[in-house]
């Protein structure tokens, strides 16, 4: 959890908006690190936390977040996080084995074309309270899901429409139906093309999914090249308003990240140059 | 000419609303909403991309004719629980919704937002509907809200060309205003062309801050021109007046005044006479220097 961005944000672990969808997105960058602020901040406000980790395993995550001062592990134990792990998941569907009874989440693997209904699924099953009485259940708050990232879907063949789909029905489940939070990654690679939505690619995807967000992060590298002191930029839109003010708001910011966390600051104000 | 389309619109005219990832049309949508409910006129909202409390959130006017057909929970049947989903944006199954609840009014049906229906169903399909809402007299007005840059060119093409009226929205300079970009086809086929500044207040009413900004950016172009090259150099390169006169008296040598050609061309009393008479070795040919060559 990064405590300067946490008040760039308005949100601290204690009180923060629901209903929100937080698109990140990366322009040739990385920005994993606003999703391992994004788990630890959720799983710190006692958030009961759905995870599509589809790009690295458990133990990535769970190294990190130990740094952070969060236990993934722990957090499985009790019920307050699903970790969908994705890679070890596809093993079972593309080496079928007797044995194997994981959920049905990757079957898209099988048919891409068929689109992310069985994840959608999978994703509302794991976020809708588990209703009655089991005893020493804790009560976890608002439900979470974290996708780590939607644009490597499109390249295990499902389109981007199914994408986008699937990201409507989240929103309406986690963010409408349960007052919930949703945080996506979407990476997007060369430049900023026109290319006139003929080709649907991540460019597409980016621009549907930020059509139906409330709020985006973009990183970028710095324009002018490369700087050991300052690792890229961050663009924070505020998209939807409800009451004051209608109109969306951007600020930039410059920021680097540490082993333990990550410091935001307004451009031309790093340390390394004051 | 935004406010003459929020106060009416004639029968059979189909409005859209052009948005993009910079500026949402959704505000000025809700504009749209809140000034047919004003006028006490039925509205019905097809909603995909926000859910009912999203969309009747902060609209002051009552909603009591505000009839949400919720597209936004189950828009492909994927959980079963839907109030109606993308497949069935056809005319029959949207005059049988609107049959449903009857009105002494006309109706105002809204999209929101069209984009969501053209990703499923064909363009060409989606066209004819429109076509049929248009003429067929079910609804009075048909107002859309379409994501330009979700699109191809000619899709965005073809679904405007229905319209009457076409509103492109992008952010404008300040803070909370917003250009528009409006044509509108009247009957008799003659188009008009405008572009506003306007601004949204809080209960979705619409102040036209200006109305051409073309004006105010010719004004701004020869303000820049004039700023001084001369400022802020180490070094003199002022006239003072005496010097400015010496300067335009000079006369410069290759530059012939009327005088100056006059007297050239002329020859003075007693300046020298040149006769010339045709000699023949002046009559030189490099090409042919023995003057033998018949060609």
């Amino acid at each position: 959890m990064f405590t300067e961005l946490n008040s760039i944000l308005n949100a601290t672990p204690d009180s923060f908006t629901q209903g929100e969808f937080i698109l990140v997105s990366d322009r040739q960058s990385d920005a994993s690190f606003l999703i391992h602020h994004f788990l630890s901040f959720y799983l710190r406000a006692r958030c009961k936390v759905c995870f599509l980790g589809l790009v690295q395993s458990f133990s990535h995550y769970s190294a990190i977040s130990q740094r952070l001062g969060v236990s993934l592990t722990q957090a499985r134990e009790k019920g307050q996080l699903i970790f969908l792990e994705g890679l070890k998941e596809s093993l079972s569907i593309l080496i079928p084995q007797e044995t194997t009874t994981g959920s049905q989440a990757m079957d898209f693997l099988r048919d891409p074309t068929v689109g992310l209904q069985r994840l959608y699924e999978f994703v509302r099953s794991s976020v809708s309270s588990d209703g009655g009485g089991e005893e020493g259940v804790e009560e976890w708050g608002p439900p979470v899901l974290l996708v780590d990232d939607v644009s490597v879907l499109l390249s295990l063949g499902v389109s981007a429409g199914a994408a986008l789909d699937f990201s409507h029905y989240c929103r309406a489940t986690v963010c409408s139906q349960l007052q919930g939070n949703i945080v996506m990654l979407v990476r997007c690679h060369g430049e900023e093309a026109e290319d006139d939505g003929s080709d649907e690619g991540s460019e597409w995807l980016l621009k549907g999914l930020t059509h139906q967000c409330s709020l985006t992060l973009h990183v970028q590298g710095l324009p002018t090249g490369y700087c050991r002191d300052i690792h890229g930029q961050v663009e924070v839109c505020w998209r939807r308003r409800r009451g004051d003010g209608q109109h969306t708001q951007k600020k930039l910011f410059q920021y680097k990240v540490h082993d333990k966390g990550a410091s935001f600051f307004a451009p031309g104000t790093s340390s390394a140059v004051l | 000419m935004l406010s003459e389309l929020l106060q009416g619109t004639d029968t059979g005219a189909v409005l859209i609303i052009q948005d993009s990832c910079s500026y949402s049309g959704q505000h000025l949508l809700k504009s749209f909403i809140s000034a047919a409910l004003n006028k006490e006129e039925p509205v019905h909202v097809l909603g995909f991309d926000v859910s009912e409390e999203e969309l009747k959130d902060g609209l002051t006017a009552s909603t009591q004719r505000l009839h949400f057909h919720s597209a936004y929970t189950d828009p492909l049947g994927w959980t079963n629980r839907s109030a109606f989903t993308v497949h069935q944006f056809c005319v029959e199954e949207l005059t049988h919704l609107l049959k449903q609840t009857s009105h002494p009014k006309p109706v105002t049906l809204v999209i929101d937002s069209l984009s969501w229906i053209l990703r499923h169903m064909s363009p060409p399909a989606v066209c004819k509907s429109l076509q049929q809402l248009k003429k067929g007299g079910a609804v009075r007005a048909v107002i859309g809200l379409l994501h330009a840059d979700m699109h191809q060119r000619g899709t965005v093409g073809s679904v405007c060309h229905l319209a009457t009226s076409v509103i492109t929205v992008a952010p404008g300079t300040k803070g909370d205003e917003a250009v528009a970009k409006i044509t509108k086809r009247s009957k008799l086929g003659k188009v008009t062309q405008d572009e506003e500044i306007f601004s949204i207040k809080g209960d979705f009413s619409v102040t036209v801050v200006s109305k051409t900004s073309h004006a105010g950016r010719r004004q701004t172009e020869p303000e820049e021109q004039q700023m001084d090259p001369t400022a802020n150099l180490t070094f003199n390169i002022r006239l003072s007046d005496t010097e400015r006169e010496a300067k335009e008296k000079l006369a410069l040598p290759f530059v012939f005044s009327k005088e100056k050609k006059t007297a050239l061309l002329q020859s003075g009393p007693g300046s020298g006479r040149i006769l010339y008479e045709p000699d023949a070795n002046d009559d030189y040919d490099q090409e042919d220097p023995d003057d033998d060559l018949d060609v």
